[in-house]
């Protein structure tokens, strides 16, 4: 990626734009909590998958601005976790909370919030039939009744800071997994989403695909977005993460600063998680 | 049909909220209502017309109407049976026709199996029964119902034959090739054993229809278990109940066969081809 | 008789004949595709007793033997107090047998969609509505056309249960019984018809391919 398709501050409306490095966002992350109302917030949250306890009592607070890194061992409830956050899996007891208020269960309110929360999965998830342009421009004339003219223009714009404007016409087939992952991205931010959720964005991806998808988010979390990522990718924790949890059978084992977790994990869990990542 | 067709319409809904889930509460009980009423309107018109008189059903407790239903039945099994066997010789030589590197043959090839896939197969036993006899030939009329049906299948085996050797991997071919296996090795002992397999399930499914083409044997006054049913219904004046029953048979049959061919599709890993997946004529 | 004294024997009735079964074919299929639109919505609504009846309804049809079928269209209606013309049960028979595969064909489209893209629908807060809209619908319609292209042609090979009722003029498969009780049609009588359906699926599937070749989702 060049320099001139830097993504800048993301959301106009966002003022958290003001960050000059990492260490100052997550301690003014830290700050805010205090005083204002976490942009996600989960209480006492269980799941179950029949018999599997898959989240067992997760309590977890996101600041706006606020860049959180998932990691765990497969299984371990962690795609499940982001995915309660809008609703693509209910939940069982417990609450989620965004910006204070209650996550609806269903109907119009439901798809208010998640058109507000970006999600972007591992096997990216284009609309198959439409072209790259009309996959960023269907929420926008959808949901948020755009004109036609002034999404495309938005997606346009959007695509350009992803790097793949020039596929603009083309279908989702035709592009790579990378441009495919960015395109979804991409699809996320003309929501203007208030937070950004992404489900093993890079898993499904080539190696040589995978830096060109993290540049991105590694903008978009210095641009000040509210972000909850499940990733392995170690290098982009400790670059943008203000915090990383661990998670193992359904519960947060461990929560720490991406230096602390990865340089001295406090349980044997963690430890051996680690140790298993580092070995490929 | 795939073998996975009722797994998308478990997620086209998500898991419903409370108000949506009272509503479907609801929509279940209404729809339970609707399905019974038309289930009890159907009953009710067997009844008010008489239909459902003991007269009518008893001839089913009696051992001897099962014993002629069942040899007709071992008619259409016989039919059947035969039918399959001659269409998947023929469907394989077409099929090997079809894919031959001799270019007259490959037309000729393709010419036929268009022809025995574009027709009815009721046309061609029209053909056995009505036309061929006016050339002084006599046949029985086993033969005159088996090699039409034989016939119309072995132009869908053909194509089923060669899409499962589409479906072999090309690697095959090139690993066999590497090896110095000359081209009609490299057929029958790498690409055709394992096309086979991949489309055994696609067969079983396939009887399904030769079964369905035996049923108009009493075109030629064959014993199968229609023209055994419709004997029964002359004797008994029982036809409403007959072809109902004869129905339930056929549909129980087939029904069968195609729950076998699924699972064996599952298996093993297979698609099952059926003329509706392949690329039309 | 040769093939050209059939045709000026009997040319206009095998044209009126060949116009039986293509209007055949065509009022049945389009006829099966409204009512496997139906049941394959029964099929995939949330309503458990909607989804059993519709696929008690595909199970039936699709495995019942058409012949198995006209005749209790034809000989056991009647006595249940329903008397149909012979050409609207040939019609009738047809139409359900077809219209269930239509529905499987249907259901299979809706297959080909995946989980992935509905829920990515969902993220951007598209409705229930829109998703089956602008998503599911569009989809299953593109990647059903051969299948259906495929259908239309059985359709068409399925008119020939029509010759086991009396019409008139005949289809094209009782045209040879026709021609045969009143000369000796021989093969050229089975020719002309056979040419007729053959010719016909050809066209069927050239225009099938065509359409499906601009329609199709790569993937």
């Amino acid at each position: 990626m060049t320099e001139d398709q830097r993504i800048d501050t993301v959301s106009s409306t966002h003022d958290a734009g003001a960050q000059p490095s990492i260490e100052h966002a997550a301690s003014s992350a830290a700050e805010q909590s205090s005083s204002s109302v976490p942009t996600i917030e989960m209480r006492h949250v269980d799941k179950h998958f029949g018999d599997l306890h898959v989240l067992r009592d997760i309590n977890l607070r996101v600041e706006k601005g606020e860049v959180l890194v998932v990691i765990g061992p497969s299984g371990s409830g962690k795609s499940t976790l982001i995915r309660t956050i809008n609703r693509l899996e209910t939940i069982d007891s417990g609450e989620i909370l965004l910006e204070g208020k209650t996550l609806p269960l269903e109907g119009k309110e439901l798809a208010a919030l998640r058109s507000e929360v970006g999600m972007v999965f591992q096997s990216f998830n284009l609309f198959a039939h439409k072209t790259i342009l009309e996959n960023v421009t269907m929420g926008p004339i959808q949901v948020l009744g755009m004109p036609k003219k002034e999404a495309e223009e938005k997606a346009m714009e959007l695509l350009k800071r992803v790097g793949v404007a020039e596929q603009a016409a083309k279908v989702p087939a035709q592009l790579s997994g990378g441009q495919q992952q960015r395109v979804a991205i991409a699809r996320s931010l003309a929501m203007n989403p208030k937070a950004m959720l992404f489900d093993e964005p890079t898993s499904a991806l080539d190696p040589e695909m995978i830096n060109e998808v993290l540049e991105v988010m590694v903008e978009l979390a210095q641009g000040g977005m509210t972000m909850i990522v499940v990733t392995h990718e170690m290098n982009f924790a400790r670059r943008v993460a203000n915090r990383v949890i661990f998670m193992a059978d359904g519960q947060i084992v461990e929560e720490d600063t991406p230096a602390n977790f990865f340089d001295n994990p406090k349980t044997d869990r963690a430890r051996d998680f680690l140790d298993s990542i580092k070995g490929h | 049909m795939s073998a996975n067709v009722t797994s998308m319409r478990d997620v086209l809904y998500e898991a419903p909220g409370p108000k949506m889930r009272r509503r479907i509460i609801i929509g279940t009980v209404i729809s339970l209502i609707v399905v019974l009423i038309g289930l009890a309107l159907i009953i009710r018109q067997f009844y008010v017309t008489g239909q459902l008189a003991p007269r009518y059903w008893e001839l089913f407790l009696k051992p001897t109407t099962w014993a002629f239903l069942g040899r007709g039945f071992l008619g259409t099994i016989q039919v059947a049976v035969t039918a399959g066997a001659i269409a998947l010789v023929l469907g394989m030589v077409l099929m090997l026709g079809r894919i031959s590197k001799i270019a007259p043959l490959r037309v000729v090839s393709r010419i036929i199996i268009d022809f025995f896939r574009g027709v009815p197969s009721l046309l061609l036993i029209y053909f056995f029964f009505l036309v061929i006899p006016k050339y002084g030939i006599r046949m029985p009329s086993f033969w005159m119902l088996t090699l039409p049906v034989a016939f119309a299948a072995s132009g869908v085996l053909a194509e089923v034959f060669r899409a499962g050797v589409n479906a072999v991997p090309k690697g095959q071919t090139e690993a066999a090739m590497s090896i110095g296996m000359t081209d009609g090795k490299i057929m029958s002992k790498i690409v055709l054993p394992q096309a086979l397999k991949i489309v055994i399930p696609s067969l079983v499914s396939q009887l399904v229809v030769v079964v369905k083409d035996t049923t108009v044997a009493y075109v030629v006054s064959y014993p199968d278990l229609m023209q055994n049913a419709r004997v029964l219904i002359t004797n008994y004046d029982v036809l409403v109940s007959m072809y109902f029953v004869i129905a339930i048979i056929y549909i129980l049959v087939n029904f069968g066969i195609n729950q076998l061919s699924i699972w064996m599709a599952r298996r093993s890993g297979t698609r099952i081809i059926t003329r509706n997946t392949e690329d039309p004529i | 008789m040769g093939i050209g004294e059939l045709i000026s024997t009997y040319g206009e009735i095998y044209l009126q004949s060949l116009m039986k079964t293509w209007g055949m074919t065509l009022i049945s299929f389009c006829l099966a595709m409204i009512i496997a639109l139906v049941i394959t919505v029964m099929r995939v609504s949330p309503m458990r007793p909607l989804r059993m009846a519709g696929d008690l309804y595909v199970q039936i049809f699709r495995n019942i033997p058409g012949v198995s079928l006209l005749v209790i269209v034809v000989y056991a209606l009647p006595y249940l107090q329903l008397t149909l013309p012979y050409e609207t049960c040939a019609l009738v028979t047809i139409t359900l047998v077809v219209s269930a595969f239509a529905s499987e064909n249907l259901m299979t489209g809706i297959n080909t969609i995946g989980v992935g893209q509905i829920e990515a629908a969902r993220s951007v807060g598209l409705s229930f509505g829109q998703i089956l809209r602008h998503v599911v619908i569009p989809q299953a319609l593109r990647s059903v056309v051969l299948p259906m292209t495929n259908l239309l042609i059985g359709t068409l090979l399925t008119t020939a249960l029509a010759s086991q009722v009396p019409l008139n003029p005949p289809e094209l498969t009782g045209m040879v019984n026709y021609v045969n009780s009143r000369s000796v049609g021989g093969i050229g009588a089975f020719f002309i018809s056979a040419l007729g359906y053959a010719g016909t699926s050809v066209i069927i599937g050239l225009i099938g391919n065509r359409l499906d070749q601009r329609v199709r989702i790569l993937r």
